[in-house]
C-alpha cells in the first residue's frame, strides 16, 4: 500500500523515535483534533507501526489510506471515519 | 454532566441517571472474591503504615492519595453489604449505599491517576492488605461504566483486530521480520541466521511490536542454536489494566492457542511487566488451571544461558555505570530479582544498586497503564520523584529495566528531572551488545 502524492492532509504528525504503544497513542489523540474526512500522515521509526496501525484503524473504525516503507522509517496515512 | 478532574481531564459522567448507581454497585459486586473480601471489610486497621510507603504520596504529600484513603474510597461501598457491622451501623463504619457522581470521578483518580498498582503498599502492610485489588475491581467496574481511559480499551481492541483479521495483518507482519532477520544476520555475520515465525519450536518467544524486543533476542537465540520461533503477536494486554478479563483472557488466548498448535514446550515473554504477569500467573486464573507449557520471562532465560557459559560476554563495551530498575510486575510481584542483576553483573563493568532495592524498589511511576494515558503524563512525571531521585542517587549514567512502560517512563523521567542519562534500555540489548562485542570480528570465520 503505497502512498498517492495528490492525497489531502490535514495534520502531519512525527512519531519517529517512539516505540510501541505511543504511535498509537498519539494517533489516536490527533486525530481528535480533525473533522470526520480529514487525513492525518504520520512518520514513524518503529516498525511495529506495520501491524498496530492497521489494527488499530479496524478496530476504531478509520480508514488506513496508505503505509509506506521508506529507507528506515514509515509513513502511513489515516482518515478519521469513527 | 461534564467536570474537569484533577489531572485535567473532562470527563462526561451521569452517575444520578436512574440505575447508574445500582450498576456500579453490581459491576463491583462481581469482582467480590475471598481477597478482595478480607482487604475490604475488616483487615485494614487504618495504622497508616501504608502512607509513606506509596510513591504517590511521597511525591505530592497528599494524603488523600495515600494507599488506606484510595482503598477507603472502594472499601466502604463493600463493606455496606459485606461487612455485618457496617450493615447495622453504617454511619459508625463509614459504609455507603450511594453513589455519586463526584465519587465516580474519585474512583478514575484513585484507581487510575494515582494508582500504578504497584503493591508497595502490600509488601510493607504489617496485614497485607491488598488495596491494589481492591483499586483493580474499580477499575472494572469504571470500564463497564464506560469510565475508564479510552486509549486502554483501544489498545486491547487492536490486539483483538489482529487476531480477528491476521490475514490482513500477517503480510505486513512478515514483511517487517523479513527486514529485521536481514539486519541480524548482519550482526551476527552470519547468513543463515533466522527468525522463525510460526514454526514448531521447544520455544515460543512472545515479542512487543518494537524491533528492540525482536533483534536482540534473535541474535542470542541464534547464537546458542536455540530450537525456537517467534509469535505472531505481540505480548502486551492492555485489557488487563482496564479490568475488562473477558477481553484480557481473549487477547491471552491468541497466543496461548498458537503455542499449543506449535507444541512448543515453553512459552517465553519479551521485557515486559504486564505480559509477564499476564501469562505468568493471571493467565492459569482466568482459565482455571495451569498452562500446558511453561512460562518464563527472556530475562530469566537469558540468565540461564550466561551461567551455562553458553555466550561469549565481553562487558568492556558496558563501561558506563548502569542501574537496574526492578519493574514491579517482573520484581515485587514475579520474584524476579536476581535473574536481570546475574545477566548485568557478567554483561557490564560498573553496576550499581538503587537504594531501597527489590521489592522495595520504588514504582518508575508510569505502571498500571498511566503511560498510555497522555492526559496524565504530568501528573505521572510527578509521581516519578521517588524513583527519579533514586537513580540521581546512583549516579549511573545508564537504566536497564525489563519493561517498556518503565522505559518510557524512565526516559521521561531523566528529561523532567535534568538526569544525565545516555539511554534506558533493556537487559536483552546490554547483553546483545556484550556478546556482539565479544564475538567480534572473527565471527564470519567461526561460523
Amino acid at each position: 500500500m503505497t502512498l498517492a502524492d495528490d492525497t489531502s492532509v490535514s495534520l502531519t504528525l512525527d512519531l519517529k523515535g517512539l516505540l510501541c504503544p505511543l504511535p498509537v497513542v498519539k494517533m489516536s489523540k490527533a486525530i481528535k483534533e480533525l473533522e470526520v474526512g480529514q487525513i492525518v500522515e504520520a512518520t514513524a521509526t518503529d516498525p511495529g507501526v506495520m501491524a498496530d496501525i492497521p489494527a488499530w484503524c479496524r478496530s476504531t473504525g478509520n480508514t488506513l489510506l496508505a503505509l509506506d516503507r521508506r529507507d528506515d522509517h514509515f509513513v502511513f496515512r489515516v482518515r478519521r471515519d469513527a | 454532566m461534564a467536570r474537569r478532574l484533577p489531572g485535567g481531564q473532562t470527563m462526561t459522567t451521569d452517575a444520578t441517571a436512574p440505575g447508574t448507581a445500582e450498576l456500579a454497585r453490581a459491576e463491583l459486586e462481581k469482582r467480590f472474591n475471598r481477597l478482595v473480601g478480607t482487604s475490604a471489610t475488616n483487615l485494614c486497621t487504618h495504622c497508616g503504615w501504608c502512607i509513606d510507603t506509596c510513591h504517590v504520596y511521597l511525591a505530592t504529600g497528599d494524603v488523600r492519595l495515600s494507599p488506606v484513603a484510595k482503598a477507603d474510597l472502594i472499601r466502604r461501598h463493600y463493606k455496606r453489604s459485606h461487612d455485618w457491622m457496617s450493615r447495622v451501623f453504617p454511619r459508625w463504619t463509614g459504609a455507603r449505599r450511594d453513589l455519586t457522581e463526584d465519587e465516580l470521578d474519585d474512583w478514575v483518580e484513585a484507581a487510575y491517576q494515582a494508582c500504578t498498582l504497584c503493591e508497595r503498599c502490600v509488601v510493607n502492610c504489617p496485614l497485607g492488605v491488598e488495596t491494589p485489588q481492591l483499586l483493580a475491581a474499580a477499575r472494572g467496574t469504571l470500564t463497564a461504566l464506560g469510565k475508564s481511559p479510552e486509549i486502554l480499551g483501544q489498545l486491547a481492541d487492536a490486539a483483538i483486530a489482529r487476531e480477528e483479521h491476521l490475514d490482513m495483518f500477517s503480510g505486513y507482519f512478515l514483511d517487517q521480520i523479513g527486514v529485521l532477520e536481514e539486519e541480524v544476520r548482519d550482526k551476527l555475520g552470519d547468513p543463515t541466521a533466522r527468525i522463525p515465525v510460526n514454526e514448531p519450536a521447544d520455544i515460543l518467544y512472545v515479542p512487543l511490536s518494537g524491533a528492540h524486543t525482536i533483534v536482540p533476542q534473535a541474535v542470542i537465540f541464534n547464537l546458542v542454536e536455540a530450537s525456537w520461533t517467534l509469535s505472531m503477536f505481540e505480548a502486551s494486554n492492555y485489557a488487563m489494566f482496564i479490568g475488562d478479563i473477558p477481553r484480557a483472557k481473549k487477547i491471552a488466548m491468541r497466543v496461548i492457542a498458537e503455542a499449543e498448535r506449535l507444541g512448543v514446550r515453553e512459552l517465553v515473554v519479551s521485557e515486559c511487566g504486564h505480559a509477564y504477569a499476564a501469562f505468568r500467573w493471571e493467565a492459569p486464573k482466568w482459565f482455571g488451571g495451569p498452562l500446558p507449557f511453561r512460562v518464563r520471562s527472556i530475562v530469566e532465560v537469558l540468565d540461564e544461558y550466561v551461567r551455562d557459559g553458553l555466550l561469549p560476554i565481553d562487558p568492556t563495551v558496558n563501561a558506563e555505570p548502569i542501574t537496574y530498575h526492578d519493574p514491579c510486575n517482573l520484581g515485587r510481584k514475579g520474584g524476579v530479582f536476581d535473574e536481570p542483576r546475574r545477566v548485568l553483573a557478567a554483561a557490564a563493568l560498573d553496576v550499581r544498586e538503587m537504594t531501597p532495592t527489590k521489592a522495595q524498589n520504588f514504582c518508575c511511576g508510569g505502571g498500571g497503564g498511566l503511560v498510555a494515558e497522555t492526559d496524565w503524563a504530568e501528573q505521572r512525571l510527578t509521581f516519578g520523584a521517588p524513583k527519579a531521585n533514586q537513580i540521581a542517587a546512583t549516579g549511573a549514567t545508564r537504566v536497564i529495566t525489563s519493561c517498556d512502560n518503565c522505559r518510557h517512563q524512565i526516559t521521561e523521567l531523566g528529561e523532567r528531572y535534568d538526569i544525565a542519562l545516555t539511554d534506558v534500555v533493556s537487559v536483552s540489548e546490554l547483553l546483545m551488545d556484550a556478546v556482539l562485542a565479544a564475538k567480534g570480528p572473527d565471527l564470519q570465520e567461526e561460523r
